[in-house]
């Protein structure tokens, strides 16, 4: 009677370790950090749409450093450093909205100015036939 | 005395671990009200923007993010938390930064409106002037076309008078002057002595239209032979167009002709007939 038991105490035991472990076990696997694809996407995406309106040419800094904060977010990642890898992706797609945005201030900006030349060529045009008359 | 000896109780090991969560709980209200460093930058161009009309115009829903983001940049962070805090800042700049281009860029845009109503209203104010122009054209051609109008009916109305002066008639062949025989001596072709007004007159029109071609007709009546006659009416001709020639007449524009008694305008029964008939016209042809 007391062997049966002892036994049945044991085999209790045994079977609450299982059961932790498993917990523990599952409990790692829950907690086992996600890559931030969502960000890293976005990312990419507006680094993409940067590079598409010419940002090389009109923001060229601020898309160097989009693709650097992208390249050290993918490198956080490989380091299993997953919230810092966010962060990383986040930066870069805030650097490459700025460098589509001084992009578009630029193109914008070269717009008026060849306006403004030519409003001033057909005003001085004018002044001439005006003169002329 | 009864709070007192209520206090007595407490233990000096009590009062050690209430001190130190208490100096705990302080500092950590201390680090709740500091910003993170750099967070006044930020803060100091977001309300630069914010300050300037035209990107409140223009970037009113970019500051509004820009906005949310300082303010989370803003939020204390402890101690250990460097990395976020520069994280939230770094963001917090570069959303005011794209606030700012966007505002710039609806600006230009806004400006790029303005700049071709300018020149629509730099190329409408040439079309109004050309249009004024051509409209001037039009009315000084009109008018020189009225002057042209008015000036022909003029020389019109003086060449008629001329024409009435030299009691000249119109016909196909054009006008014809007809100078009566009073010119002449009887069977004589020299013209008489002193100035004929009839003459004077031919000479001042033919003057005055130096273009126009004379032909100079002598005629008789029938008294005498043909030949006498011819040659007679001949040299009656004649004698008017040397007398126009010396009166500076280009004589390349008189031709001359005797047609004899030919070519009578009255009867030669009666005197007065053949006096009509005894005459020397002359023949303006009409402008080609």
């Amino acid at each position: 009677m007391k062997k049966h038991t002892i036994r049945q105490a044991a085999e209790r035991c045994s079977f609450f370790i299982t059961v932790l472990l498993t917990t523990l076990t599952l409990a790692a696997c829950a907690s086992a950090p996600l890559p931030p694809t969502e960000s890293l996407n976005m990312a990419s995406d507006a680094i993409a749409n940067a590079e598409q309106a010419q940002a090389r040419r009109y923001a060229g800094a601020e898309l160097e450093e989009a693709n650097r904060y992208l390249e050290n977010a993918n490198k956080a990642v490989e380091a299993e450093k997953m919230s810092e890898a966010d962060r990383l992706a986040k930066q870069a797609r805030v650097a490459a909205e700025l460098a589509m945005a001084r992009t578009e201030v630029a193109k914008a900006a070269a717009i008026n100015r060849e306006m403004g030349r030519s409003a001033k060529a057909l005003d001085e045009e004018l002044q001439r036939q005006g003169d002329q008359q | 005395m009864k709070i007192l000896s209520f206090l007595k109780p407490v233990s000096h090991k009590k009062i050690t671990i209430a001190l130190v969560l208490s100096s705990a709980l302080l500092a950590a209200c201390a680090m709740s009200t500091t910003s993170p460093d750099g967070s006044e930058d930020v803060r100091g161009k977001l309300v630069a923007l914010q300050q300037n009309p035209d990107m409140r115009t223009h970037a009113r829903v970019e500051l509004r993010d820009a906005e949310a983001a300082v303010l989370l940049a803003e939020q204390p962070l402890g101690s250990g938390e460097v990395a976020l805090a520069d994280y939230r800042i770094y963001m917090a700049d570069r959303m005011v930064e794209i606030a700012r281009a966007k505002g710039q860029t609806r600006l230009l845009e806004a400006e790029r409106v303005q700049l071709s109503e300018q020149r629509d209203a730099a190329r409408l104010a040439a079309r109004t002037r050309e249009a004024n122009q051509a409209r001037a054209d039009a009315k000084s051609a009109r008018s020189s076309q009225q002057n042209a109008a008015a000036l022909s009916a003029r020389e019109a109305e003086e060449m008629q008078q001329q024409i009435d002066d030299l009691e000249a008639k119109a016909t196909e062949r054009g006008l014809v002057l007809t100078l009566g025989d009073v010119l002449f001596a009887t069977g004589s072709a020299e013209l008489q002595g002193g100035t004929n007004q009839n003459l004077e007159k031919l000479v001042n029109f033919l003057k005055q239209y130096p273009d126009r071609q004379s032909l100079i007709e002598g005629h008789t009546d029938n008294v005498g032979s043909a030949i006498f006659n011819e040659t007679l009416s001949r040299q009656r001709a004649e004698s008017v167009r040397r007398f126009l020639i010396n009166r500076g007449v280009d004589s390349g524009r008189l031709s001359v002709s005797g047609y004899g008694f030919e070519r009578p305008v009255a009867s030669n029964d009666s005197a007065m007939g053949r006096q009509q008939n005894r005459r020397v016209e002359v023949i303006i042809e009409n402008r080609q």
